[in-house]
């Protein structure tokens, strides 16, 4: 399909993603059948635009007159120019700029693309295909001349209302993962230019997906966490910590809050507390038995590592990421150190590095490098014969693709379970596959989206973890994948369910630090809980 | 001076300037926040590891692998090896055109100092060194030219034969492969009508010293105009991509350094901090360019509402 079919005034889906074309599942789902996407309904279409693959991620209501449908395309248009302006992209303009006018169409990053792959290599997935919109849509309407021989030069595109309904639902169909930019001969990152679209749809027409806008950046400045959860809320939550600590490990740990002058700063995913709240009480063991100097904020906005601006919008972000700094500032911290949270390492310790100037800085360090050094340390005594079951290493794109942290985990995996037990995915390390839920997918659930995401984007993840422990499907035989970041462990946990794993398989999922407590030599009840064990409790 | 050698000279001219002009923009724009993609050779950490893997990462000396960043370089920039391990049918005709291009341009500079030997009176025939010289362009420019001759026929074929590259490509891509071809295929016949490359050489020795050009056959003037046509109009296109390949590798993927407090990089946070916004979105709160970074960054418009 040509970039030039996404102007189509048809109203139809450009492509139907059918079951039957999607990339096969190793054993035991080579057979598996899976349920098509399902159809919006008759009052959903109605209402919101789907025209791009019939699902609806951002519930996009359709104008409501002419006059509206230009407003908007023509708002469309003044974003893009914003975004290609110094005063207004200081942040990203040179990448940008470089991605939207070097690439060959060599299609090298289209294989490279899980979703694209997994899709049965649908165009509108194709990393390219957004990208080429909006390069033509630069090249044609924004660039001197850029209407003569339009048609030769290969810009010759009509901006319409449709162009824009379906390239903001478009901007939600990549995880931002940029495994295209990695193989990129040329280095055009096909990625930052998805990234850049949403930023446009955001801070210009205030069109971006709910869960991670109105329900998620704006409730972080709001309430203090996406989660909606206020400070005394936190508060609440880290006595309780404290209590099923007690009831874990017979020991009664004191969680430090809001200490002054502390050492470190621990952020955690919010997500965490409420979700799996054994991730940060193991934290908290370990942290307590290794003899760490750290403190837990519960200022507003401190208690949530989280930045969803990172996604789609660099206002958003900046906000969140300088009120984390100057909470951590304000406690005399040496350091911040990130929890299991991937978009959160990326944004404090990465994109957040160059917000102010380097005095105002404060250091921030991946809690992976910081159990590591715990490890080597030797002031915790594990006993890896209690983690005793395969176990496989899901790399979080952000971490480690995105920010070279690779080893520290491995490295603390083999030391907390039995040799031969821990095994890689194909590939892994810095060519890993993203689990599916990455820029904002794990936690969007509107319209369809939640089907589409199922389906195509977490399926390589799937193909993966499955790859992982072929010869071992017996569900009798327990397996792990360790999955250390929260919005991972979310889209892990929505696709076991979908695809049924555990059952099927005896594949479950946990976070790092929960392995790490589970084979302290002092633990003497497991810490980690399989899924039959809740059931049999 | 005839039409031939002006629009050689302004061929030249054209050139310069819109490469210039190229480079100065991408090296004046703003610094940019990280964005950083591992591996990056120059962490010295083969399967794709950084600083941010030690502890205390920014009290300790950063070592920069140059050596592994080059062993990285040097096979990408003449071997293609990124299309080489992740696109290998595209390599095939892809490499020998690249090459070709390499081996042509080496071709071309070797008869540059050639005309310039023969100006200070070294020939071919008389001097060593010019002879030596003179064996070097032959050999570079013939293998370069069956070499980029067969990349761009192979480029053309492999466009119009996969299903992908044809639904993606544009009448312009088929333009310029058609373009590169001629001038390679049109260089190639110009050697086999003067294999001593003496028409050339003294042409370009015409240009060096402004005395009027020798005659030209009606092939080497279609060769010329082909050549000094495409060198003005390569700046204005994505075939520049030795400058995106330098800045989004070296300036963008493999840009890790740290803000640690360096006086130049604060300066220009501040200065960035300082631009006007003019984003639209209300909860963006610009004001029309009213609002800096600085302004909107530091402002929670939510905060009055959670009291």
């Amino acid at each position: 399909m040509r970039a030039e079919e996404i102007a189509s005034k048809s109203g139809q889906p450009l492509v139907d993603p059918k079951p039957q074309d999607y990339a096969p599942l190793p054993p035991p789902y080579d057979k598996y059948e899976d349920e098509p996407i399902a159809e919006l309904t008759a009052d959903q279409k109605a209402k919101w635009e789907h025209s791009l693959d019939g699902v609806s991620a951002l519930n996009l209501p359709r104008p409501e007159s002419k006059e509206e449908e230009e407003r908007l395309v023509r708002a469309f248009l003044s974003g893009l120019e914003k975004l290609l302006q110094k005063e207004n992209n200081w942040t990203f303009l040179q990448p940008l700029t470089l991605s939207m006018e070097y690439c060959a169409r060599c299609q090298t990053c289209a294989d490279a693309c899980p979703v694209y792959e997994m899709s049965g290599r649908k165009d509108i997935y194709r990393p390219t295909f957004r990208s080429d919109v909006v390069r033509k849509i630069a090249k044609k309407y924004l660039s001197p001349g850029g209407k003569i021989l339009a048609g030769f030069r290969g810009h010759d595109i009509d901006l319409n209302w449709e162009v824009v309904a379906r390239l903001a639902e478009l901007a939600y169909r990549c995880t931002l993962c940029r495994r295209c930019a990695q193989v990129c001969p040329i280095g055009v990152d096909n990625g930052l230019i998805t990234h850049e679209l949403r930023k446009l749809f955001s801070q210009e027409l205030g069109i971006a997906a709910a869960e991670i806008h109105s329900k998620g950046s704006v409730k972080h400045l709001q309430f203090g966490s996406s989660t909606g959860m206020v400070k005394a809320a936190v508060v609440d939550i880290i006595e309780y910590l404290e209590d099923d600590i007690e009831e874990k490990t017979g020991k009664r740990i004191k969680i430090p809050v809001n200490k002054k002058g502390a050492e470190i700063l621990l952020v955690h995913n919010a997500g965490e507390f409420m979700s799996w709240p054994e991730n940060p009480m193991a934290f908290a063991i370990l942290f307590d038995a290794a003899g760490i100097d750290y403190t837990l904020s519960t200022e507003t906005i401190g208690y949530d590592a989280v930045n969803y601006g990172v996604w789609y919008d660099d206002v958003q972000f900046a906000r969140v990421a300088l009120t984390h700094l100057n909470i951590a500032r304000d406690l005399g911290v040496k350091k911040i150190v990130i929890g299991e949270c991937g978009h959160a390492h990326k944004a404090l310790s990465v994109i957040a590095d160059r917000l102010l100037p380097g005095q105002q800085m404060i250091p921030r360090e991946s809690s992976y490098t910081l159990l590591w050094d715990i490890v080597k340390s030797g002031k915790i005594k594990f006993d890896p014969t209690k983690n005793d079951f395969p176990v496989t290493l899901h790399d979080p794109c952000n971490i480690v693709r995105l920010m070279g942290v690779v080893k520290p985990q491995r490295e603390i995996l083999k030391a907390i379970t039995p040799p031969g037990r821990f095994r890689e995915m194909t590939p892994h390390g810095v060519e890993n596959y993203c689990c599916g839920g990455g820029s904002g997918f794990a936690i969007m659930g509107s319209g369809n989206f939640p089907d589409w995401k199922l389906r195509l984007s977490c399926r390589k993840k799937v193909q993966q973890i499955l790859g992982a422990f072929q010869g071992e499907m017996d569900p009798s035989v327990k397996k792990m994948v360790c999955s250390p970041c929260s919005n991972c462990k979310g889209m892990i946990r929505d696709a076991f369910e979908h695809y049924e794993v555990y059952p099927k398989t005896g594949i479950w999922y946990t976070g790092l630090v929960e392995m790490m407590v589970n084979a302290m030599v002092d633990q003497e009840q497991p810490f980690l809980e399989w899924p039959d064990e809740d059931e049999d409790e | 001076m005839d039409i031939l050698q002006l629009l050689t000279y302004l061929s030249g001219v054209v050139f310069v300037v819109a490469f210039a002009a190229k480079l100065l923009k991408y090296f004046t724009m703003p610094m940019h926040v990280r964005w950083e993609l591992y591996p990056i050779p120059h962490e010295g950490k083969p399967y794709g590891g950084s600083f941010f893997e030690e502890v205390d990462h920014w009290k300790k000396t950063r070592h920069k692998d140059h050596m592994a960043q080059y062993a990285f370089m040097v096979p990408e920039i003449l071997f293609i090896r990124a299309l080489y391990e992740d696109n290998r049918p595209l390599w095939y005709v892809t490499f020998p055109f690249h090459m070709g291009l390499y081996l042509s341009i080496g071709g071309l500079v070797f008869l540059v100092i050639g005309a310039i030997l023969q100006i200070i009176g070294l020939m071919p025939g008389t001097s060593a060194l010019a002879q030596l010289v003179h064996s070097i362009t032959i050999i570079l420019a013939v293998i370069g030219f069956v070499l980029g001759a067969i990349g761009a026929v192979g480029l053309i074929i492999r466009r119009l034969s996969d299903p992908l590259l044809r639904d993606t490509s544009v009448p312009i891509d088929y333009f310029n492969l058609v373009w590169l071809g001629a001038i390679f295929v049109t260089s190639f016949l110009v050697w086999l009508t003067d294999p001593g490359f003496v028409v050339s050489r003294n042409y370009l020795a015409s240009l060096l010293t402004f005395k009027p050009r020798p005659e030209l056959s009606a092939l080497q003037i279609i060769n010329l105009l082909l050549f000094i046509g495409f060198w003005a109009y390569f700046p204005f296109t994505h075939m520049t991509h030795m400058v995106s390949k330098y800045f989004m590798w070296d300036k963008v993927k493999w840009d890790d350094s740290p803000n640690v407090g360096d006086a130049g990089v604060d300066a220009k946070i501040k200065t960035y901090l300082g631009y006007p916004v003019t984003w639209a979105a209300p909860h963006i709160g610009a004001e029309g360019g009213k609002k800096t970074w600085a302004d909107v960054a530091t402002t929670n418009p939510w905060t009055e509402q959670a009291k």
